[in-house]
């Protein structure tokens, strides 16, 4: 690509930059900084799934359950066989990769639409739910486990938290960038147009859905198991579906699918949203829902296309803009109802 | 012989629910994520009414209309931007709409009627048939569902409509080529489903109860009856139903319910994997 690399860095720069001074706006208020830090993990899930959802069309309703997995994995490593935390993060880490992966390489395997890759990881989900709640002897049932001093102290300093977070958010979305700029990048936006034809010019669709699943499930993974070690207290239902999957997704569509910003932006979004609602009880499932359903029908493309929107009509400079196709509408072709 | 009993009614309680997802999938060519909560609001009328003094059949009806007028509803308004896409566009659509739907159902349910659950007693708790003793509401919820699917299967093979609708699952541009009208055969549908799906939530009143926040144990149910049924076949659904009923009672029974359910979770998933078309689909 010709733009040059002090330029396609500059937003995810930026992000840096807002991002670590937020904490000087919460002042010394604990409660403040959690929710950012919350935000950041938001932010982390909603970068892995549009990688997923977004790029590769691969609708994993399990983010919430590889999340799990990574949490789960890491603090019963340390706390069973001794392992120090890093390396039970690491593995944790390598664990949610595989198992993404895997699911993604079958899916691709077995030709599944989105519809059915949503199902099967759906269900996928709920078996890790009843498998986390039925084998209490190595995670407590319902209980859940405390994990302080289990992981590596991010419990103990909320400021650290918020820190390391940003630095995997960050991390990730120079990631992404690098992505993007690559030729793989090229390949991703081939395959997220049309599978048939980018597989007819030679790209290994297969190869590329698998390795972008394992990317993001690691992803998934680890934030997961940073959040176990900076909650103090993990169990089944903080990584439900309903708790991780659906703020996912309304984060992401919130934000706008596809973009380097959106889940960023998304995930502040949804962060206030949700601290709107949070006194009301059981309104947030009801607020989560609502939104899902009218995001999804009257703003479909989210906030950062449609501010780049209105920036773009208001300096209409020379822009380069990668080759992306924004949120084609599509002209109901002859392709055959049903699956 | 009891948990045969049990399992056999378990299955046509699994029968209704499910046989409504597929249906409005075979026709609509949407997955109704939401369905479940269709049922819960059926049993919650239901139960409303009962809490004030209705005669107690008037109640039941009530409730299965209600649970048919919210799918009615979902039809009529949400689900048309779905239907003017076509295929995968069409599912996705419908997709995230219906889970959207469901969760905005269930925290409504549970914030507005936390407390409201719908329990149908019978006068006597069980009685003595051929030697064996039946629980009564077994024996009603047999009787109920097989009433229901006396009737679907007038509508379908006696009507016009019902013809109408079959033709449908089997090519949609075909039946509309012949004059079909294929949006209102859809609306019927998924009032239709809606009505199943009230009647199964009277089934599960009659068995033990039915809370507010049941809607997401219902879906996921009749999903995996769907999945191992085969989505398009009604036959395959129905026999799914019947042997995922059996299997539910006895793993219950015996070994207890999270097992139970990451078995059923896990034939689902195993049917996707081996016959995405469905274990049972092509039977006669």
């Amino acid at each position: 690509m010709s733009v040059p690399w002090s330029r396609q860095a500059a937003p995810v720069v930026a992000v840096a930059a807002v991002l670590a001074v937020l904490p000087l706006a919460a002042g010394d208020s604990p409660y403040q900084m959690r929710i950012a830090t919350l935000m950041l993990v938001l932010a982390c899930y909603a970068v892995a799934f549009n990688l997923l959802f977004g790029h590769t069309n691969q609708l994993f309703l399990c983010v919430g359950a590889l999340a799990s997995l990574g949490g789960y994995l890491s603090v019963i490593l340390v706390r069973d066989l001794k392992l120090t935390s890093l390396a039970a993060i690491g593995l944790a880490t390598v664990a949610a990769a595989a198992t993404g992966g895997f699911l993604s390489y079958v899916s691709v395997r077995r030709g599944f639409g989105v519809l059915f890759v949503g199902i099967v990881t759906l269900a996928v989900s709920l078996i890790v739910h009843n498998l986390l709640l039925g084998l209490r002897d190595l995670t407590n049932g319902e209980t859940g486990i405390v994990t302080r001093g289990l992981g590596v102290g991010l419990g103990d300093d909320p400021h650290r938290a918020y820190y390391v977070l940003l630095a995997v958010l960050v991390a990730s979305l120079a990631g992404y960038r690098w992505l993007f700029g690559s030729r793989h990048g090229a390949a991703l936006h081939a395959l997220s147009e049309d599978e048939v034809s980018a597989e007819l010019s030679g790209i290994d669709v297969t190869r590329y859905k698998v390795a972008t699943a394992a990317g993001a499930s690691a992803l998934v993974g680890l934030v997961g198991a940073l959040y176990a070690d900076l909650n103090g207290f993990i169990s089944p239902s903080v990584y439900a579906v309903g708790h991780v999957d659906i703020p996912v997704l309304v984060a992401l569509l919130l934000g706008g699918m596809r973009t380097l910003l959106g889940p960023v932006v998304g995930a502040a979004l949804f962060s206030v949203v949700d601290e709107l609602v949070r006194p009301f009880g059981q309104l947030t499932v009801l607020a989560y829902g609502v939104l899902l359903v009218a995001l999804f029908l009257l703003f479909r493309q989210g906030v950062v296309p449609v501010v780049q929107g209105l920036l773009a009509r208001r300096a209409p400079a020379p822009r380069v803009s990668s080759p992306r196709t924004a949120a084609k509408e599509e002209v109901a072709g002859g392709t055959e109802a049903g699956r | 012989m009891g948990v045969v009993l049990d399992g056999l009614v378990l299955g046509l309680q699994l029968a209704l629910l499910s046989v409504g997802v597929v249906f409005v999938y075979g026709l609509g060519g949407v997955l109704n994520l939401a369905h479940g909560q269709v049922a819960v609001a059926g049993g919650l009328v239901a139960a409303l009414l009962l809490q004030a003094k209705v005669n107690p059949v008037l109640g039941g009806l009530g409730g299965v209309l209600a649970a048919g007028l919210v799918a009615l509803v979902l039809d009529r308004t949400l689900l048309q931007p779905a239907y003017r896409r076509r295929g995968e566009e069409r599912l996705l659509l419908a997709l995230i709409l219906t889970l959207g739907t469901s969760f905005a159902l269930d925290g409504f349910f549970t914030f507005r009627y936390p407390n409201v659950a719908l329990s149908l007693r019978l006068p006597a708790p069980s009685v003595e048939v051929a030697g064996i003793t039946v629980r009564t509401a077994s024996l009603a919820v047999g009787a109920l569902s097989l009433a229901t699917f006396g009737l679907l299967l007038v509508f379908l093979k006696g009507t016009r409509l019902g013809k109408a609708i079959r033709c449908i699952i089997q090519n949609e541009a075909g039946a509309w080529l012949c004059g079909v009208d294929v949006e209102r055969a859809r609306t019927v549908t998924l009032f239709l489903s809606g009505l199943l799906a009230g009647v199964a939530a009277l089934g599960q009143g009659f068995f033990s109860y039915l809370g507010p926040d049941m809607g997401p144990e219902f879906t996921i149910l009749a999903l995996i009856v769907a999945v191992v049924g085969g989505v398009r076949s009604l036959t395959g659904t129905f026999l799914a139903s019947l042997l995922l009923g059996m299997v539910n009672a006895a793993l219950s029974y015996w070994v207890g319910t999270y097992l139970t359910w990451i078995a059923l979770l896990a034939v689902a998933v195993a049917t996707l994997l081996v016959r995405p078309e469905g274990l049972l689909a092509y039977w006669p």
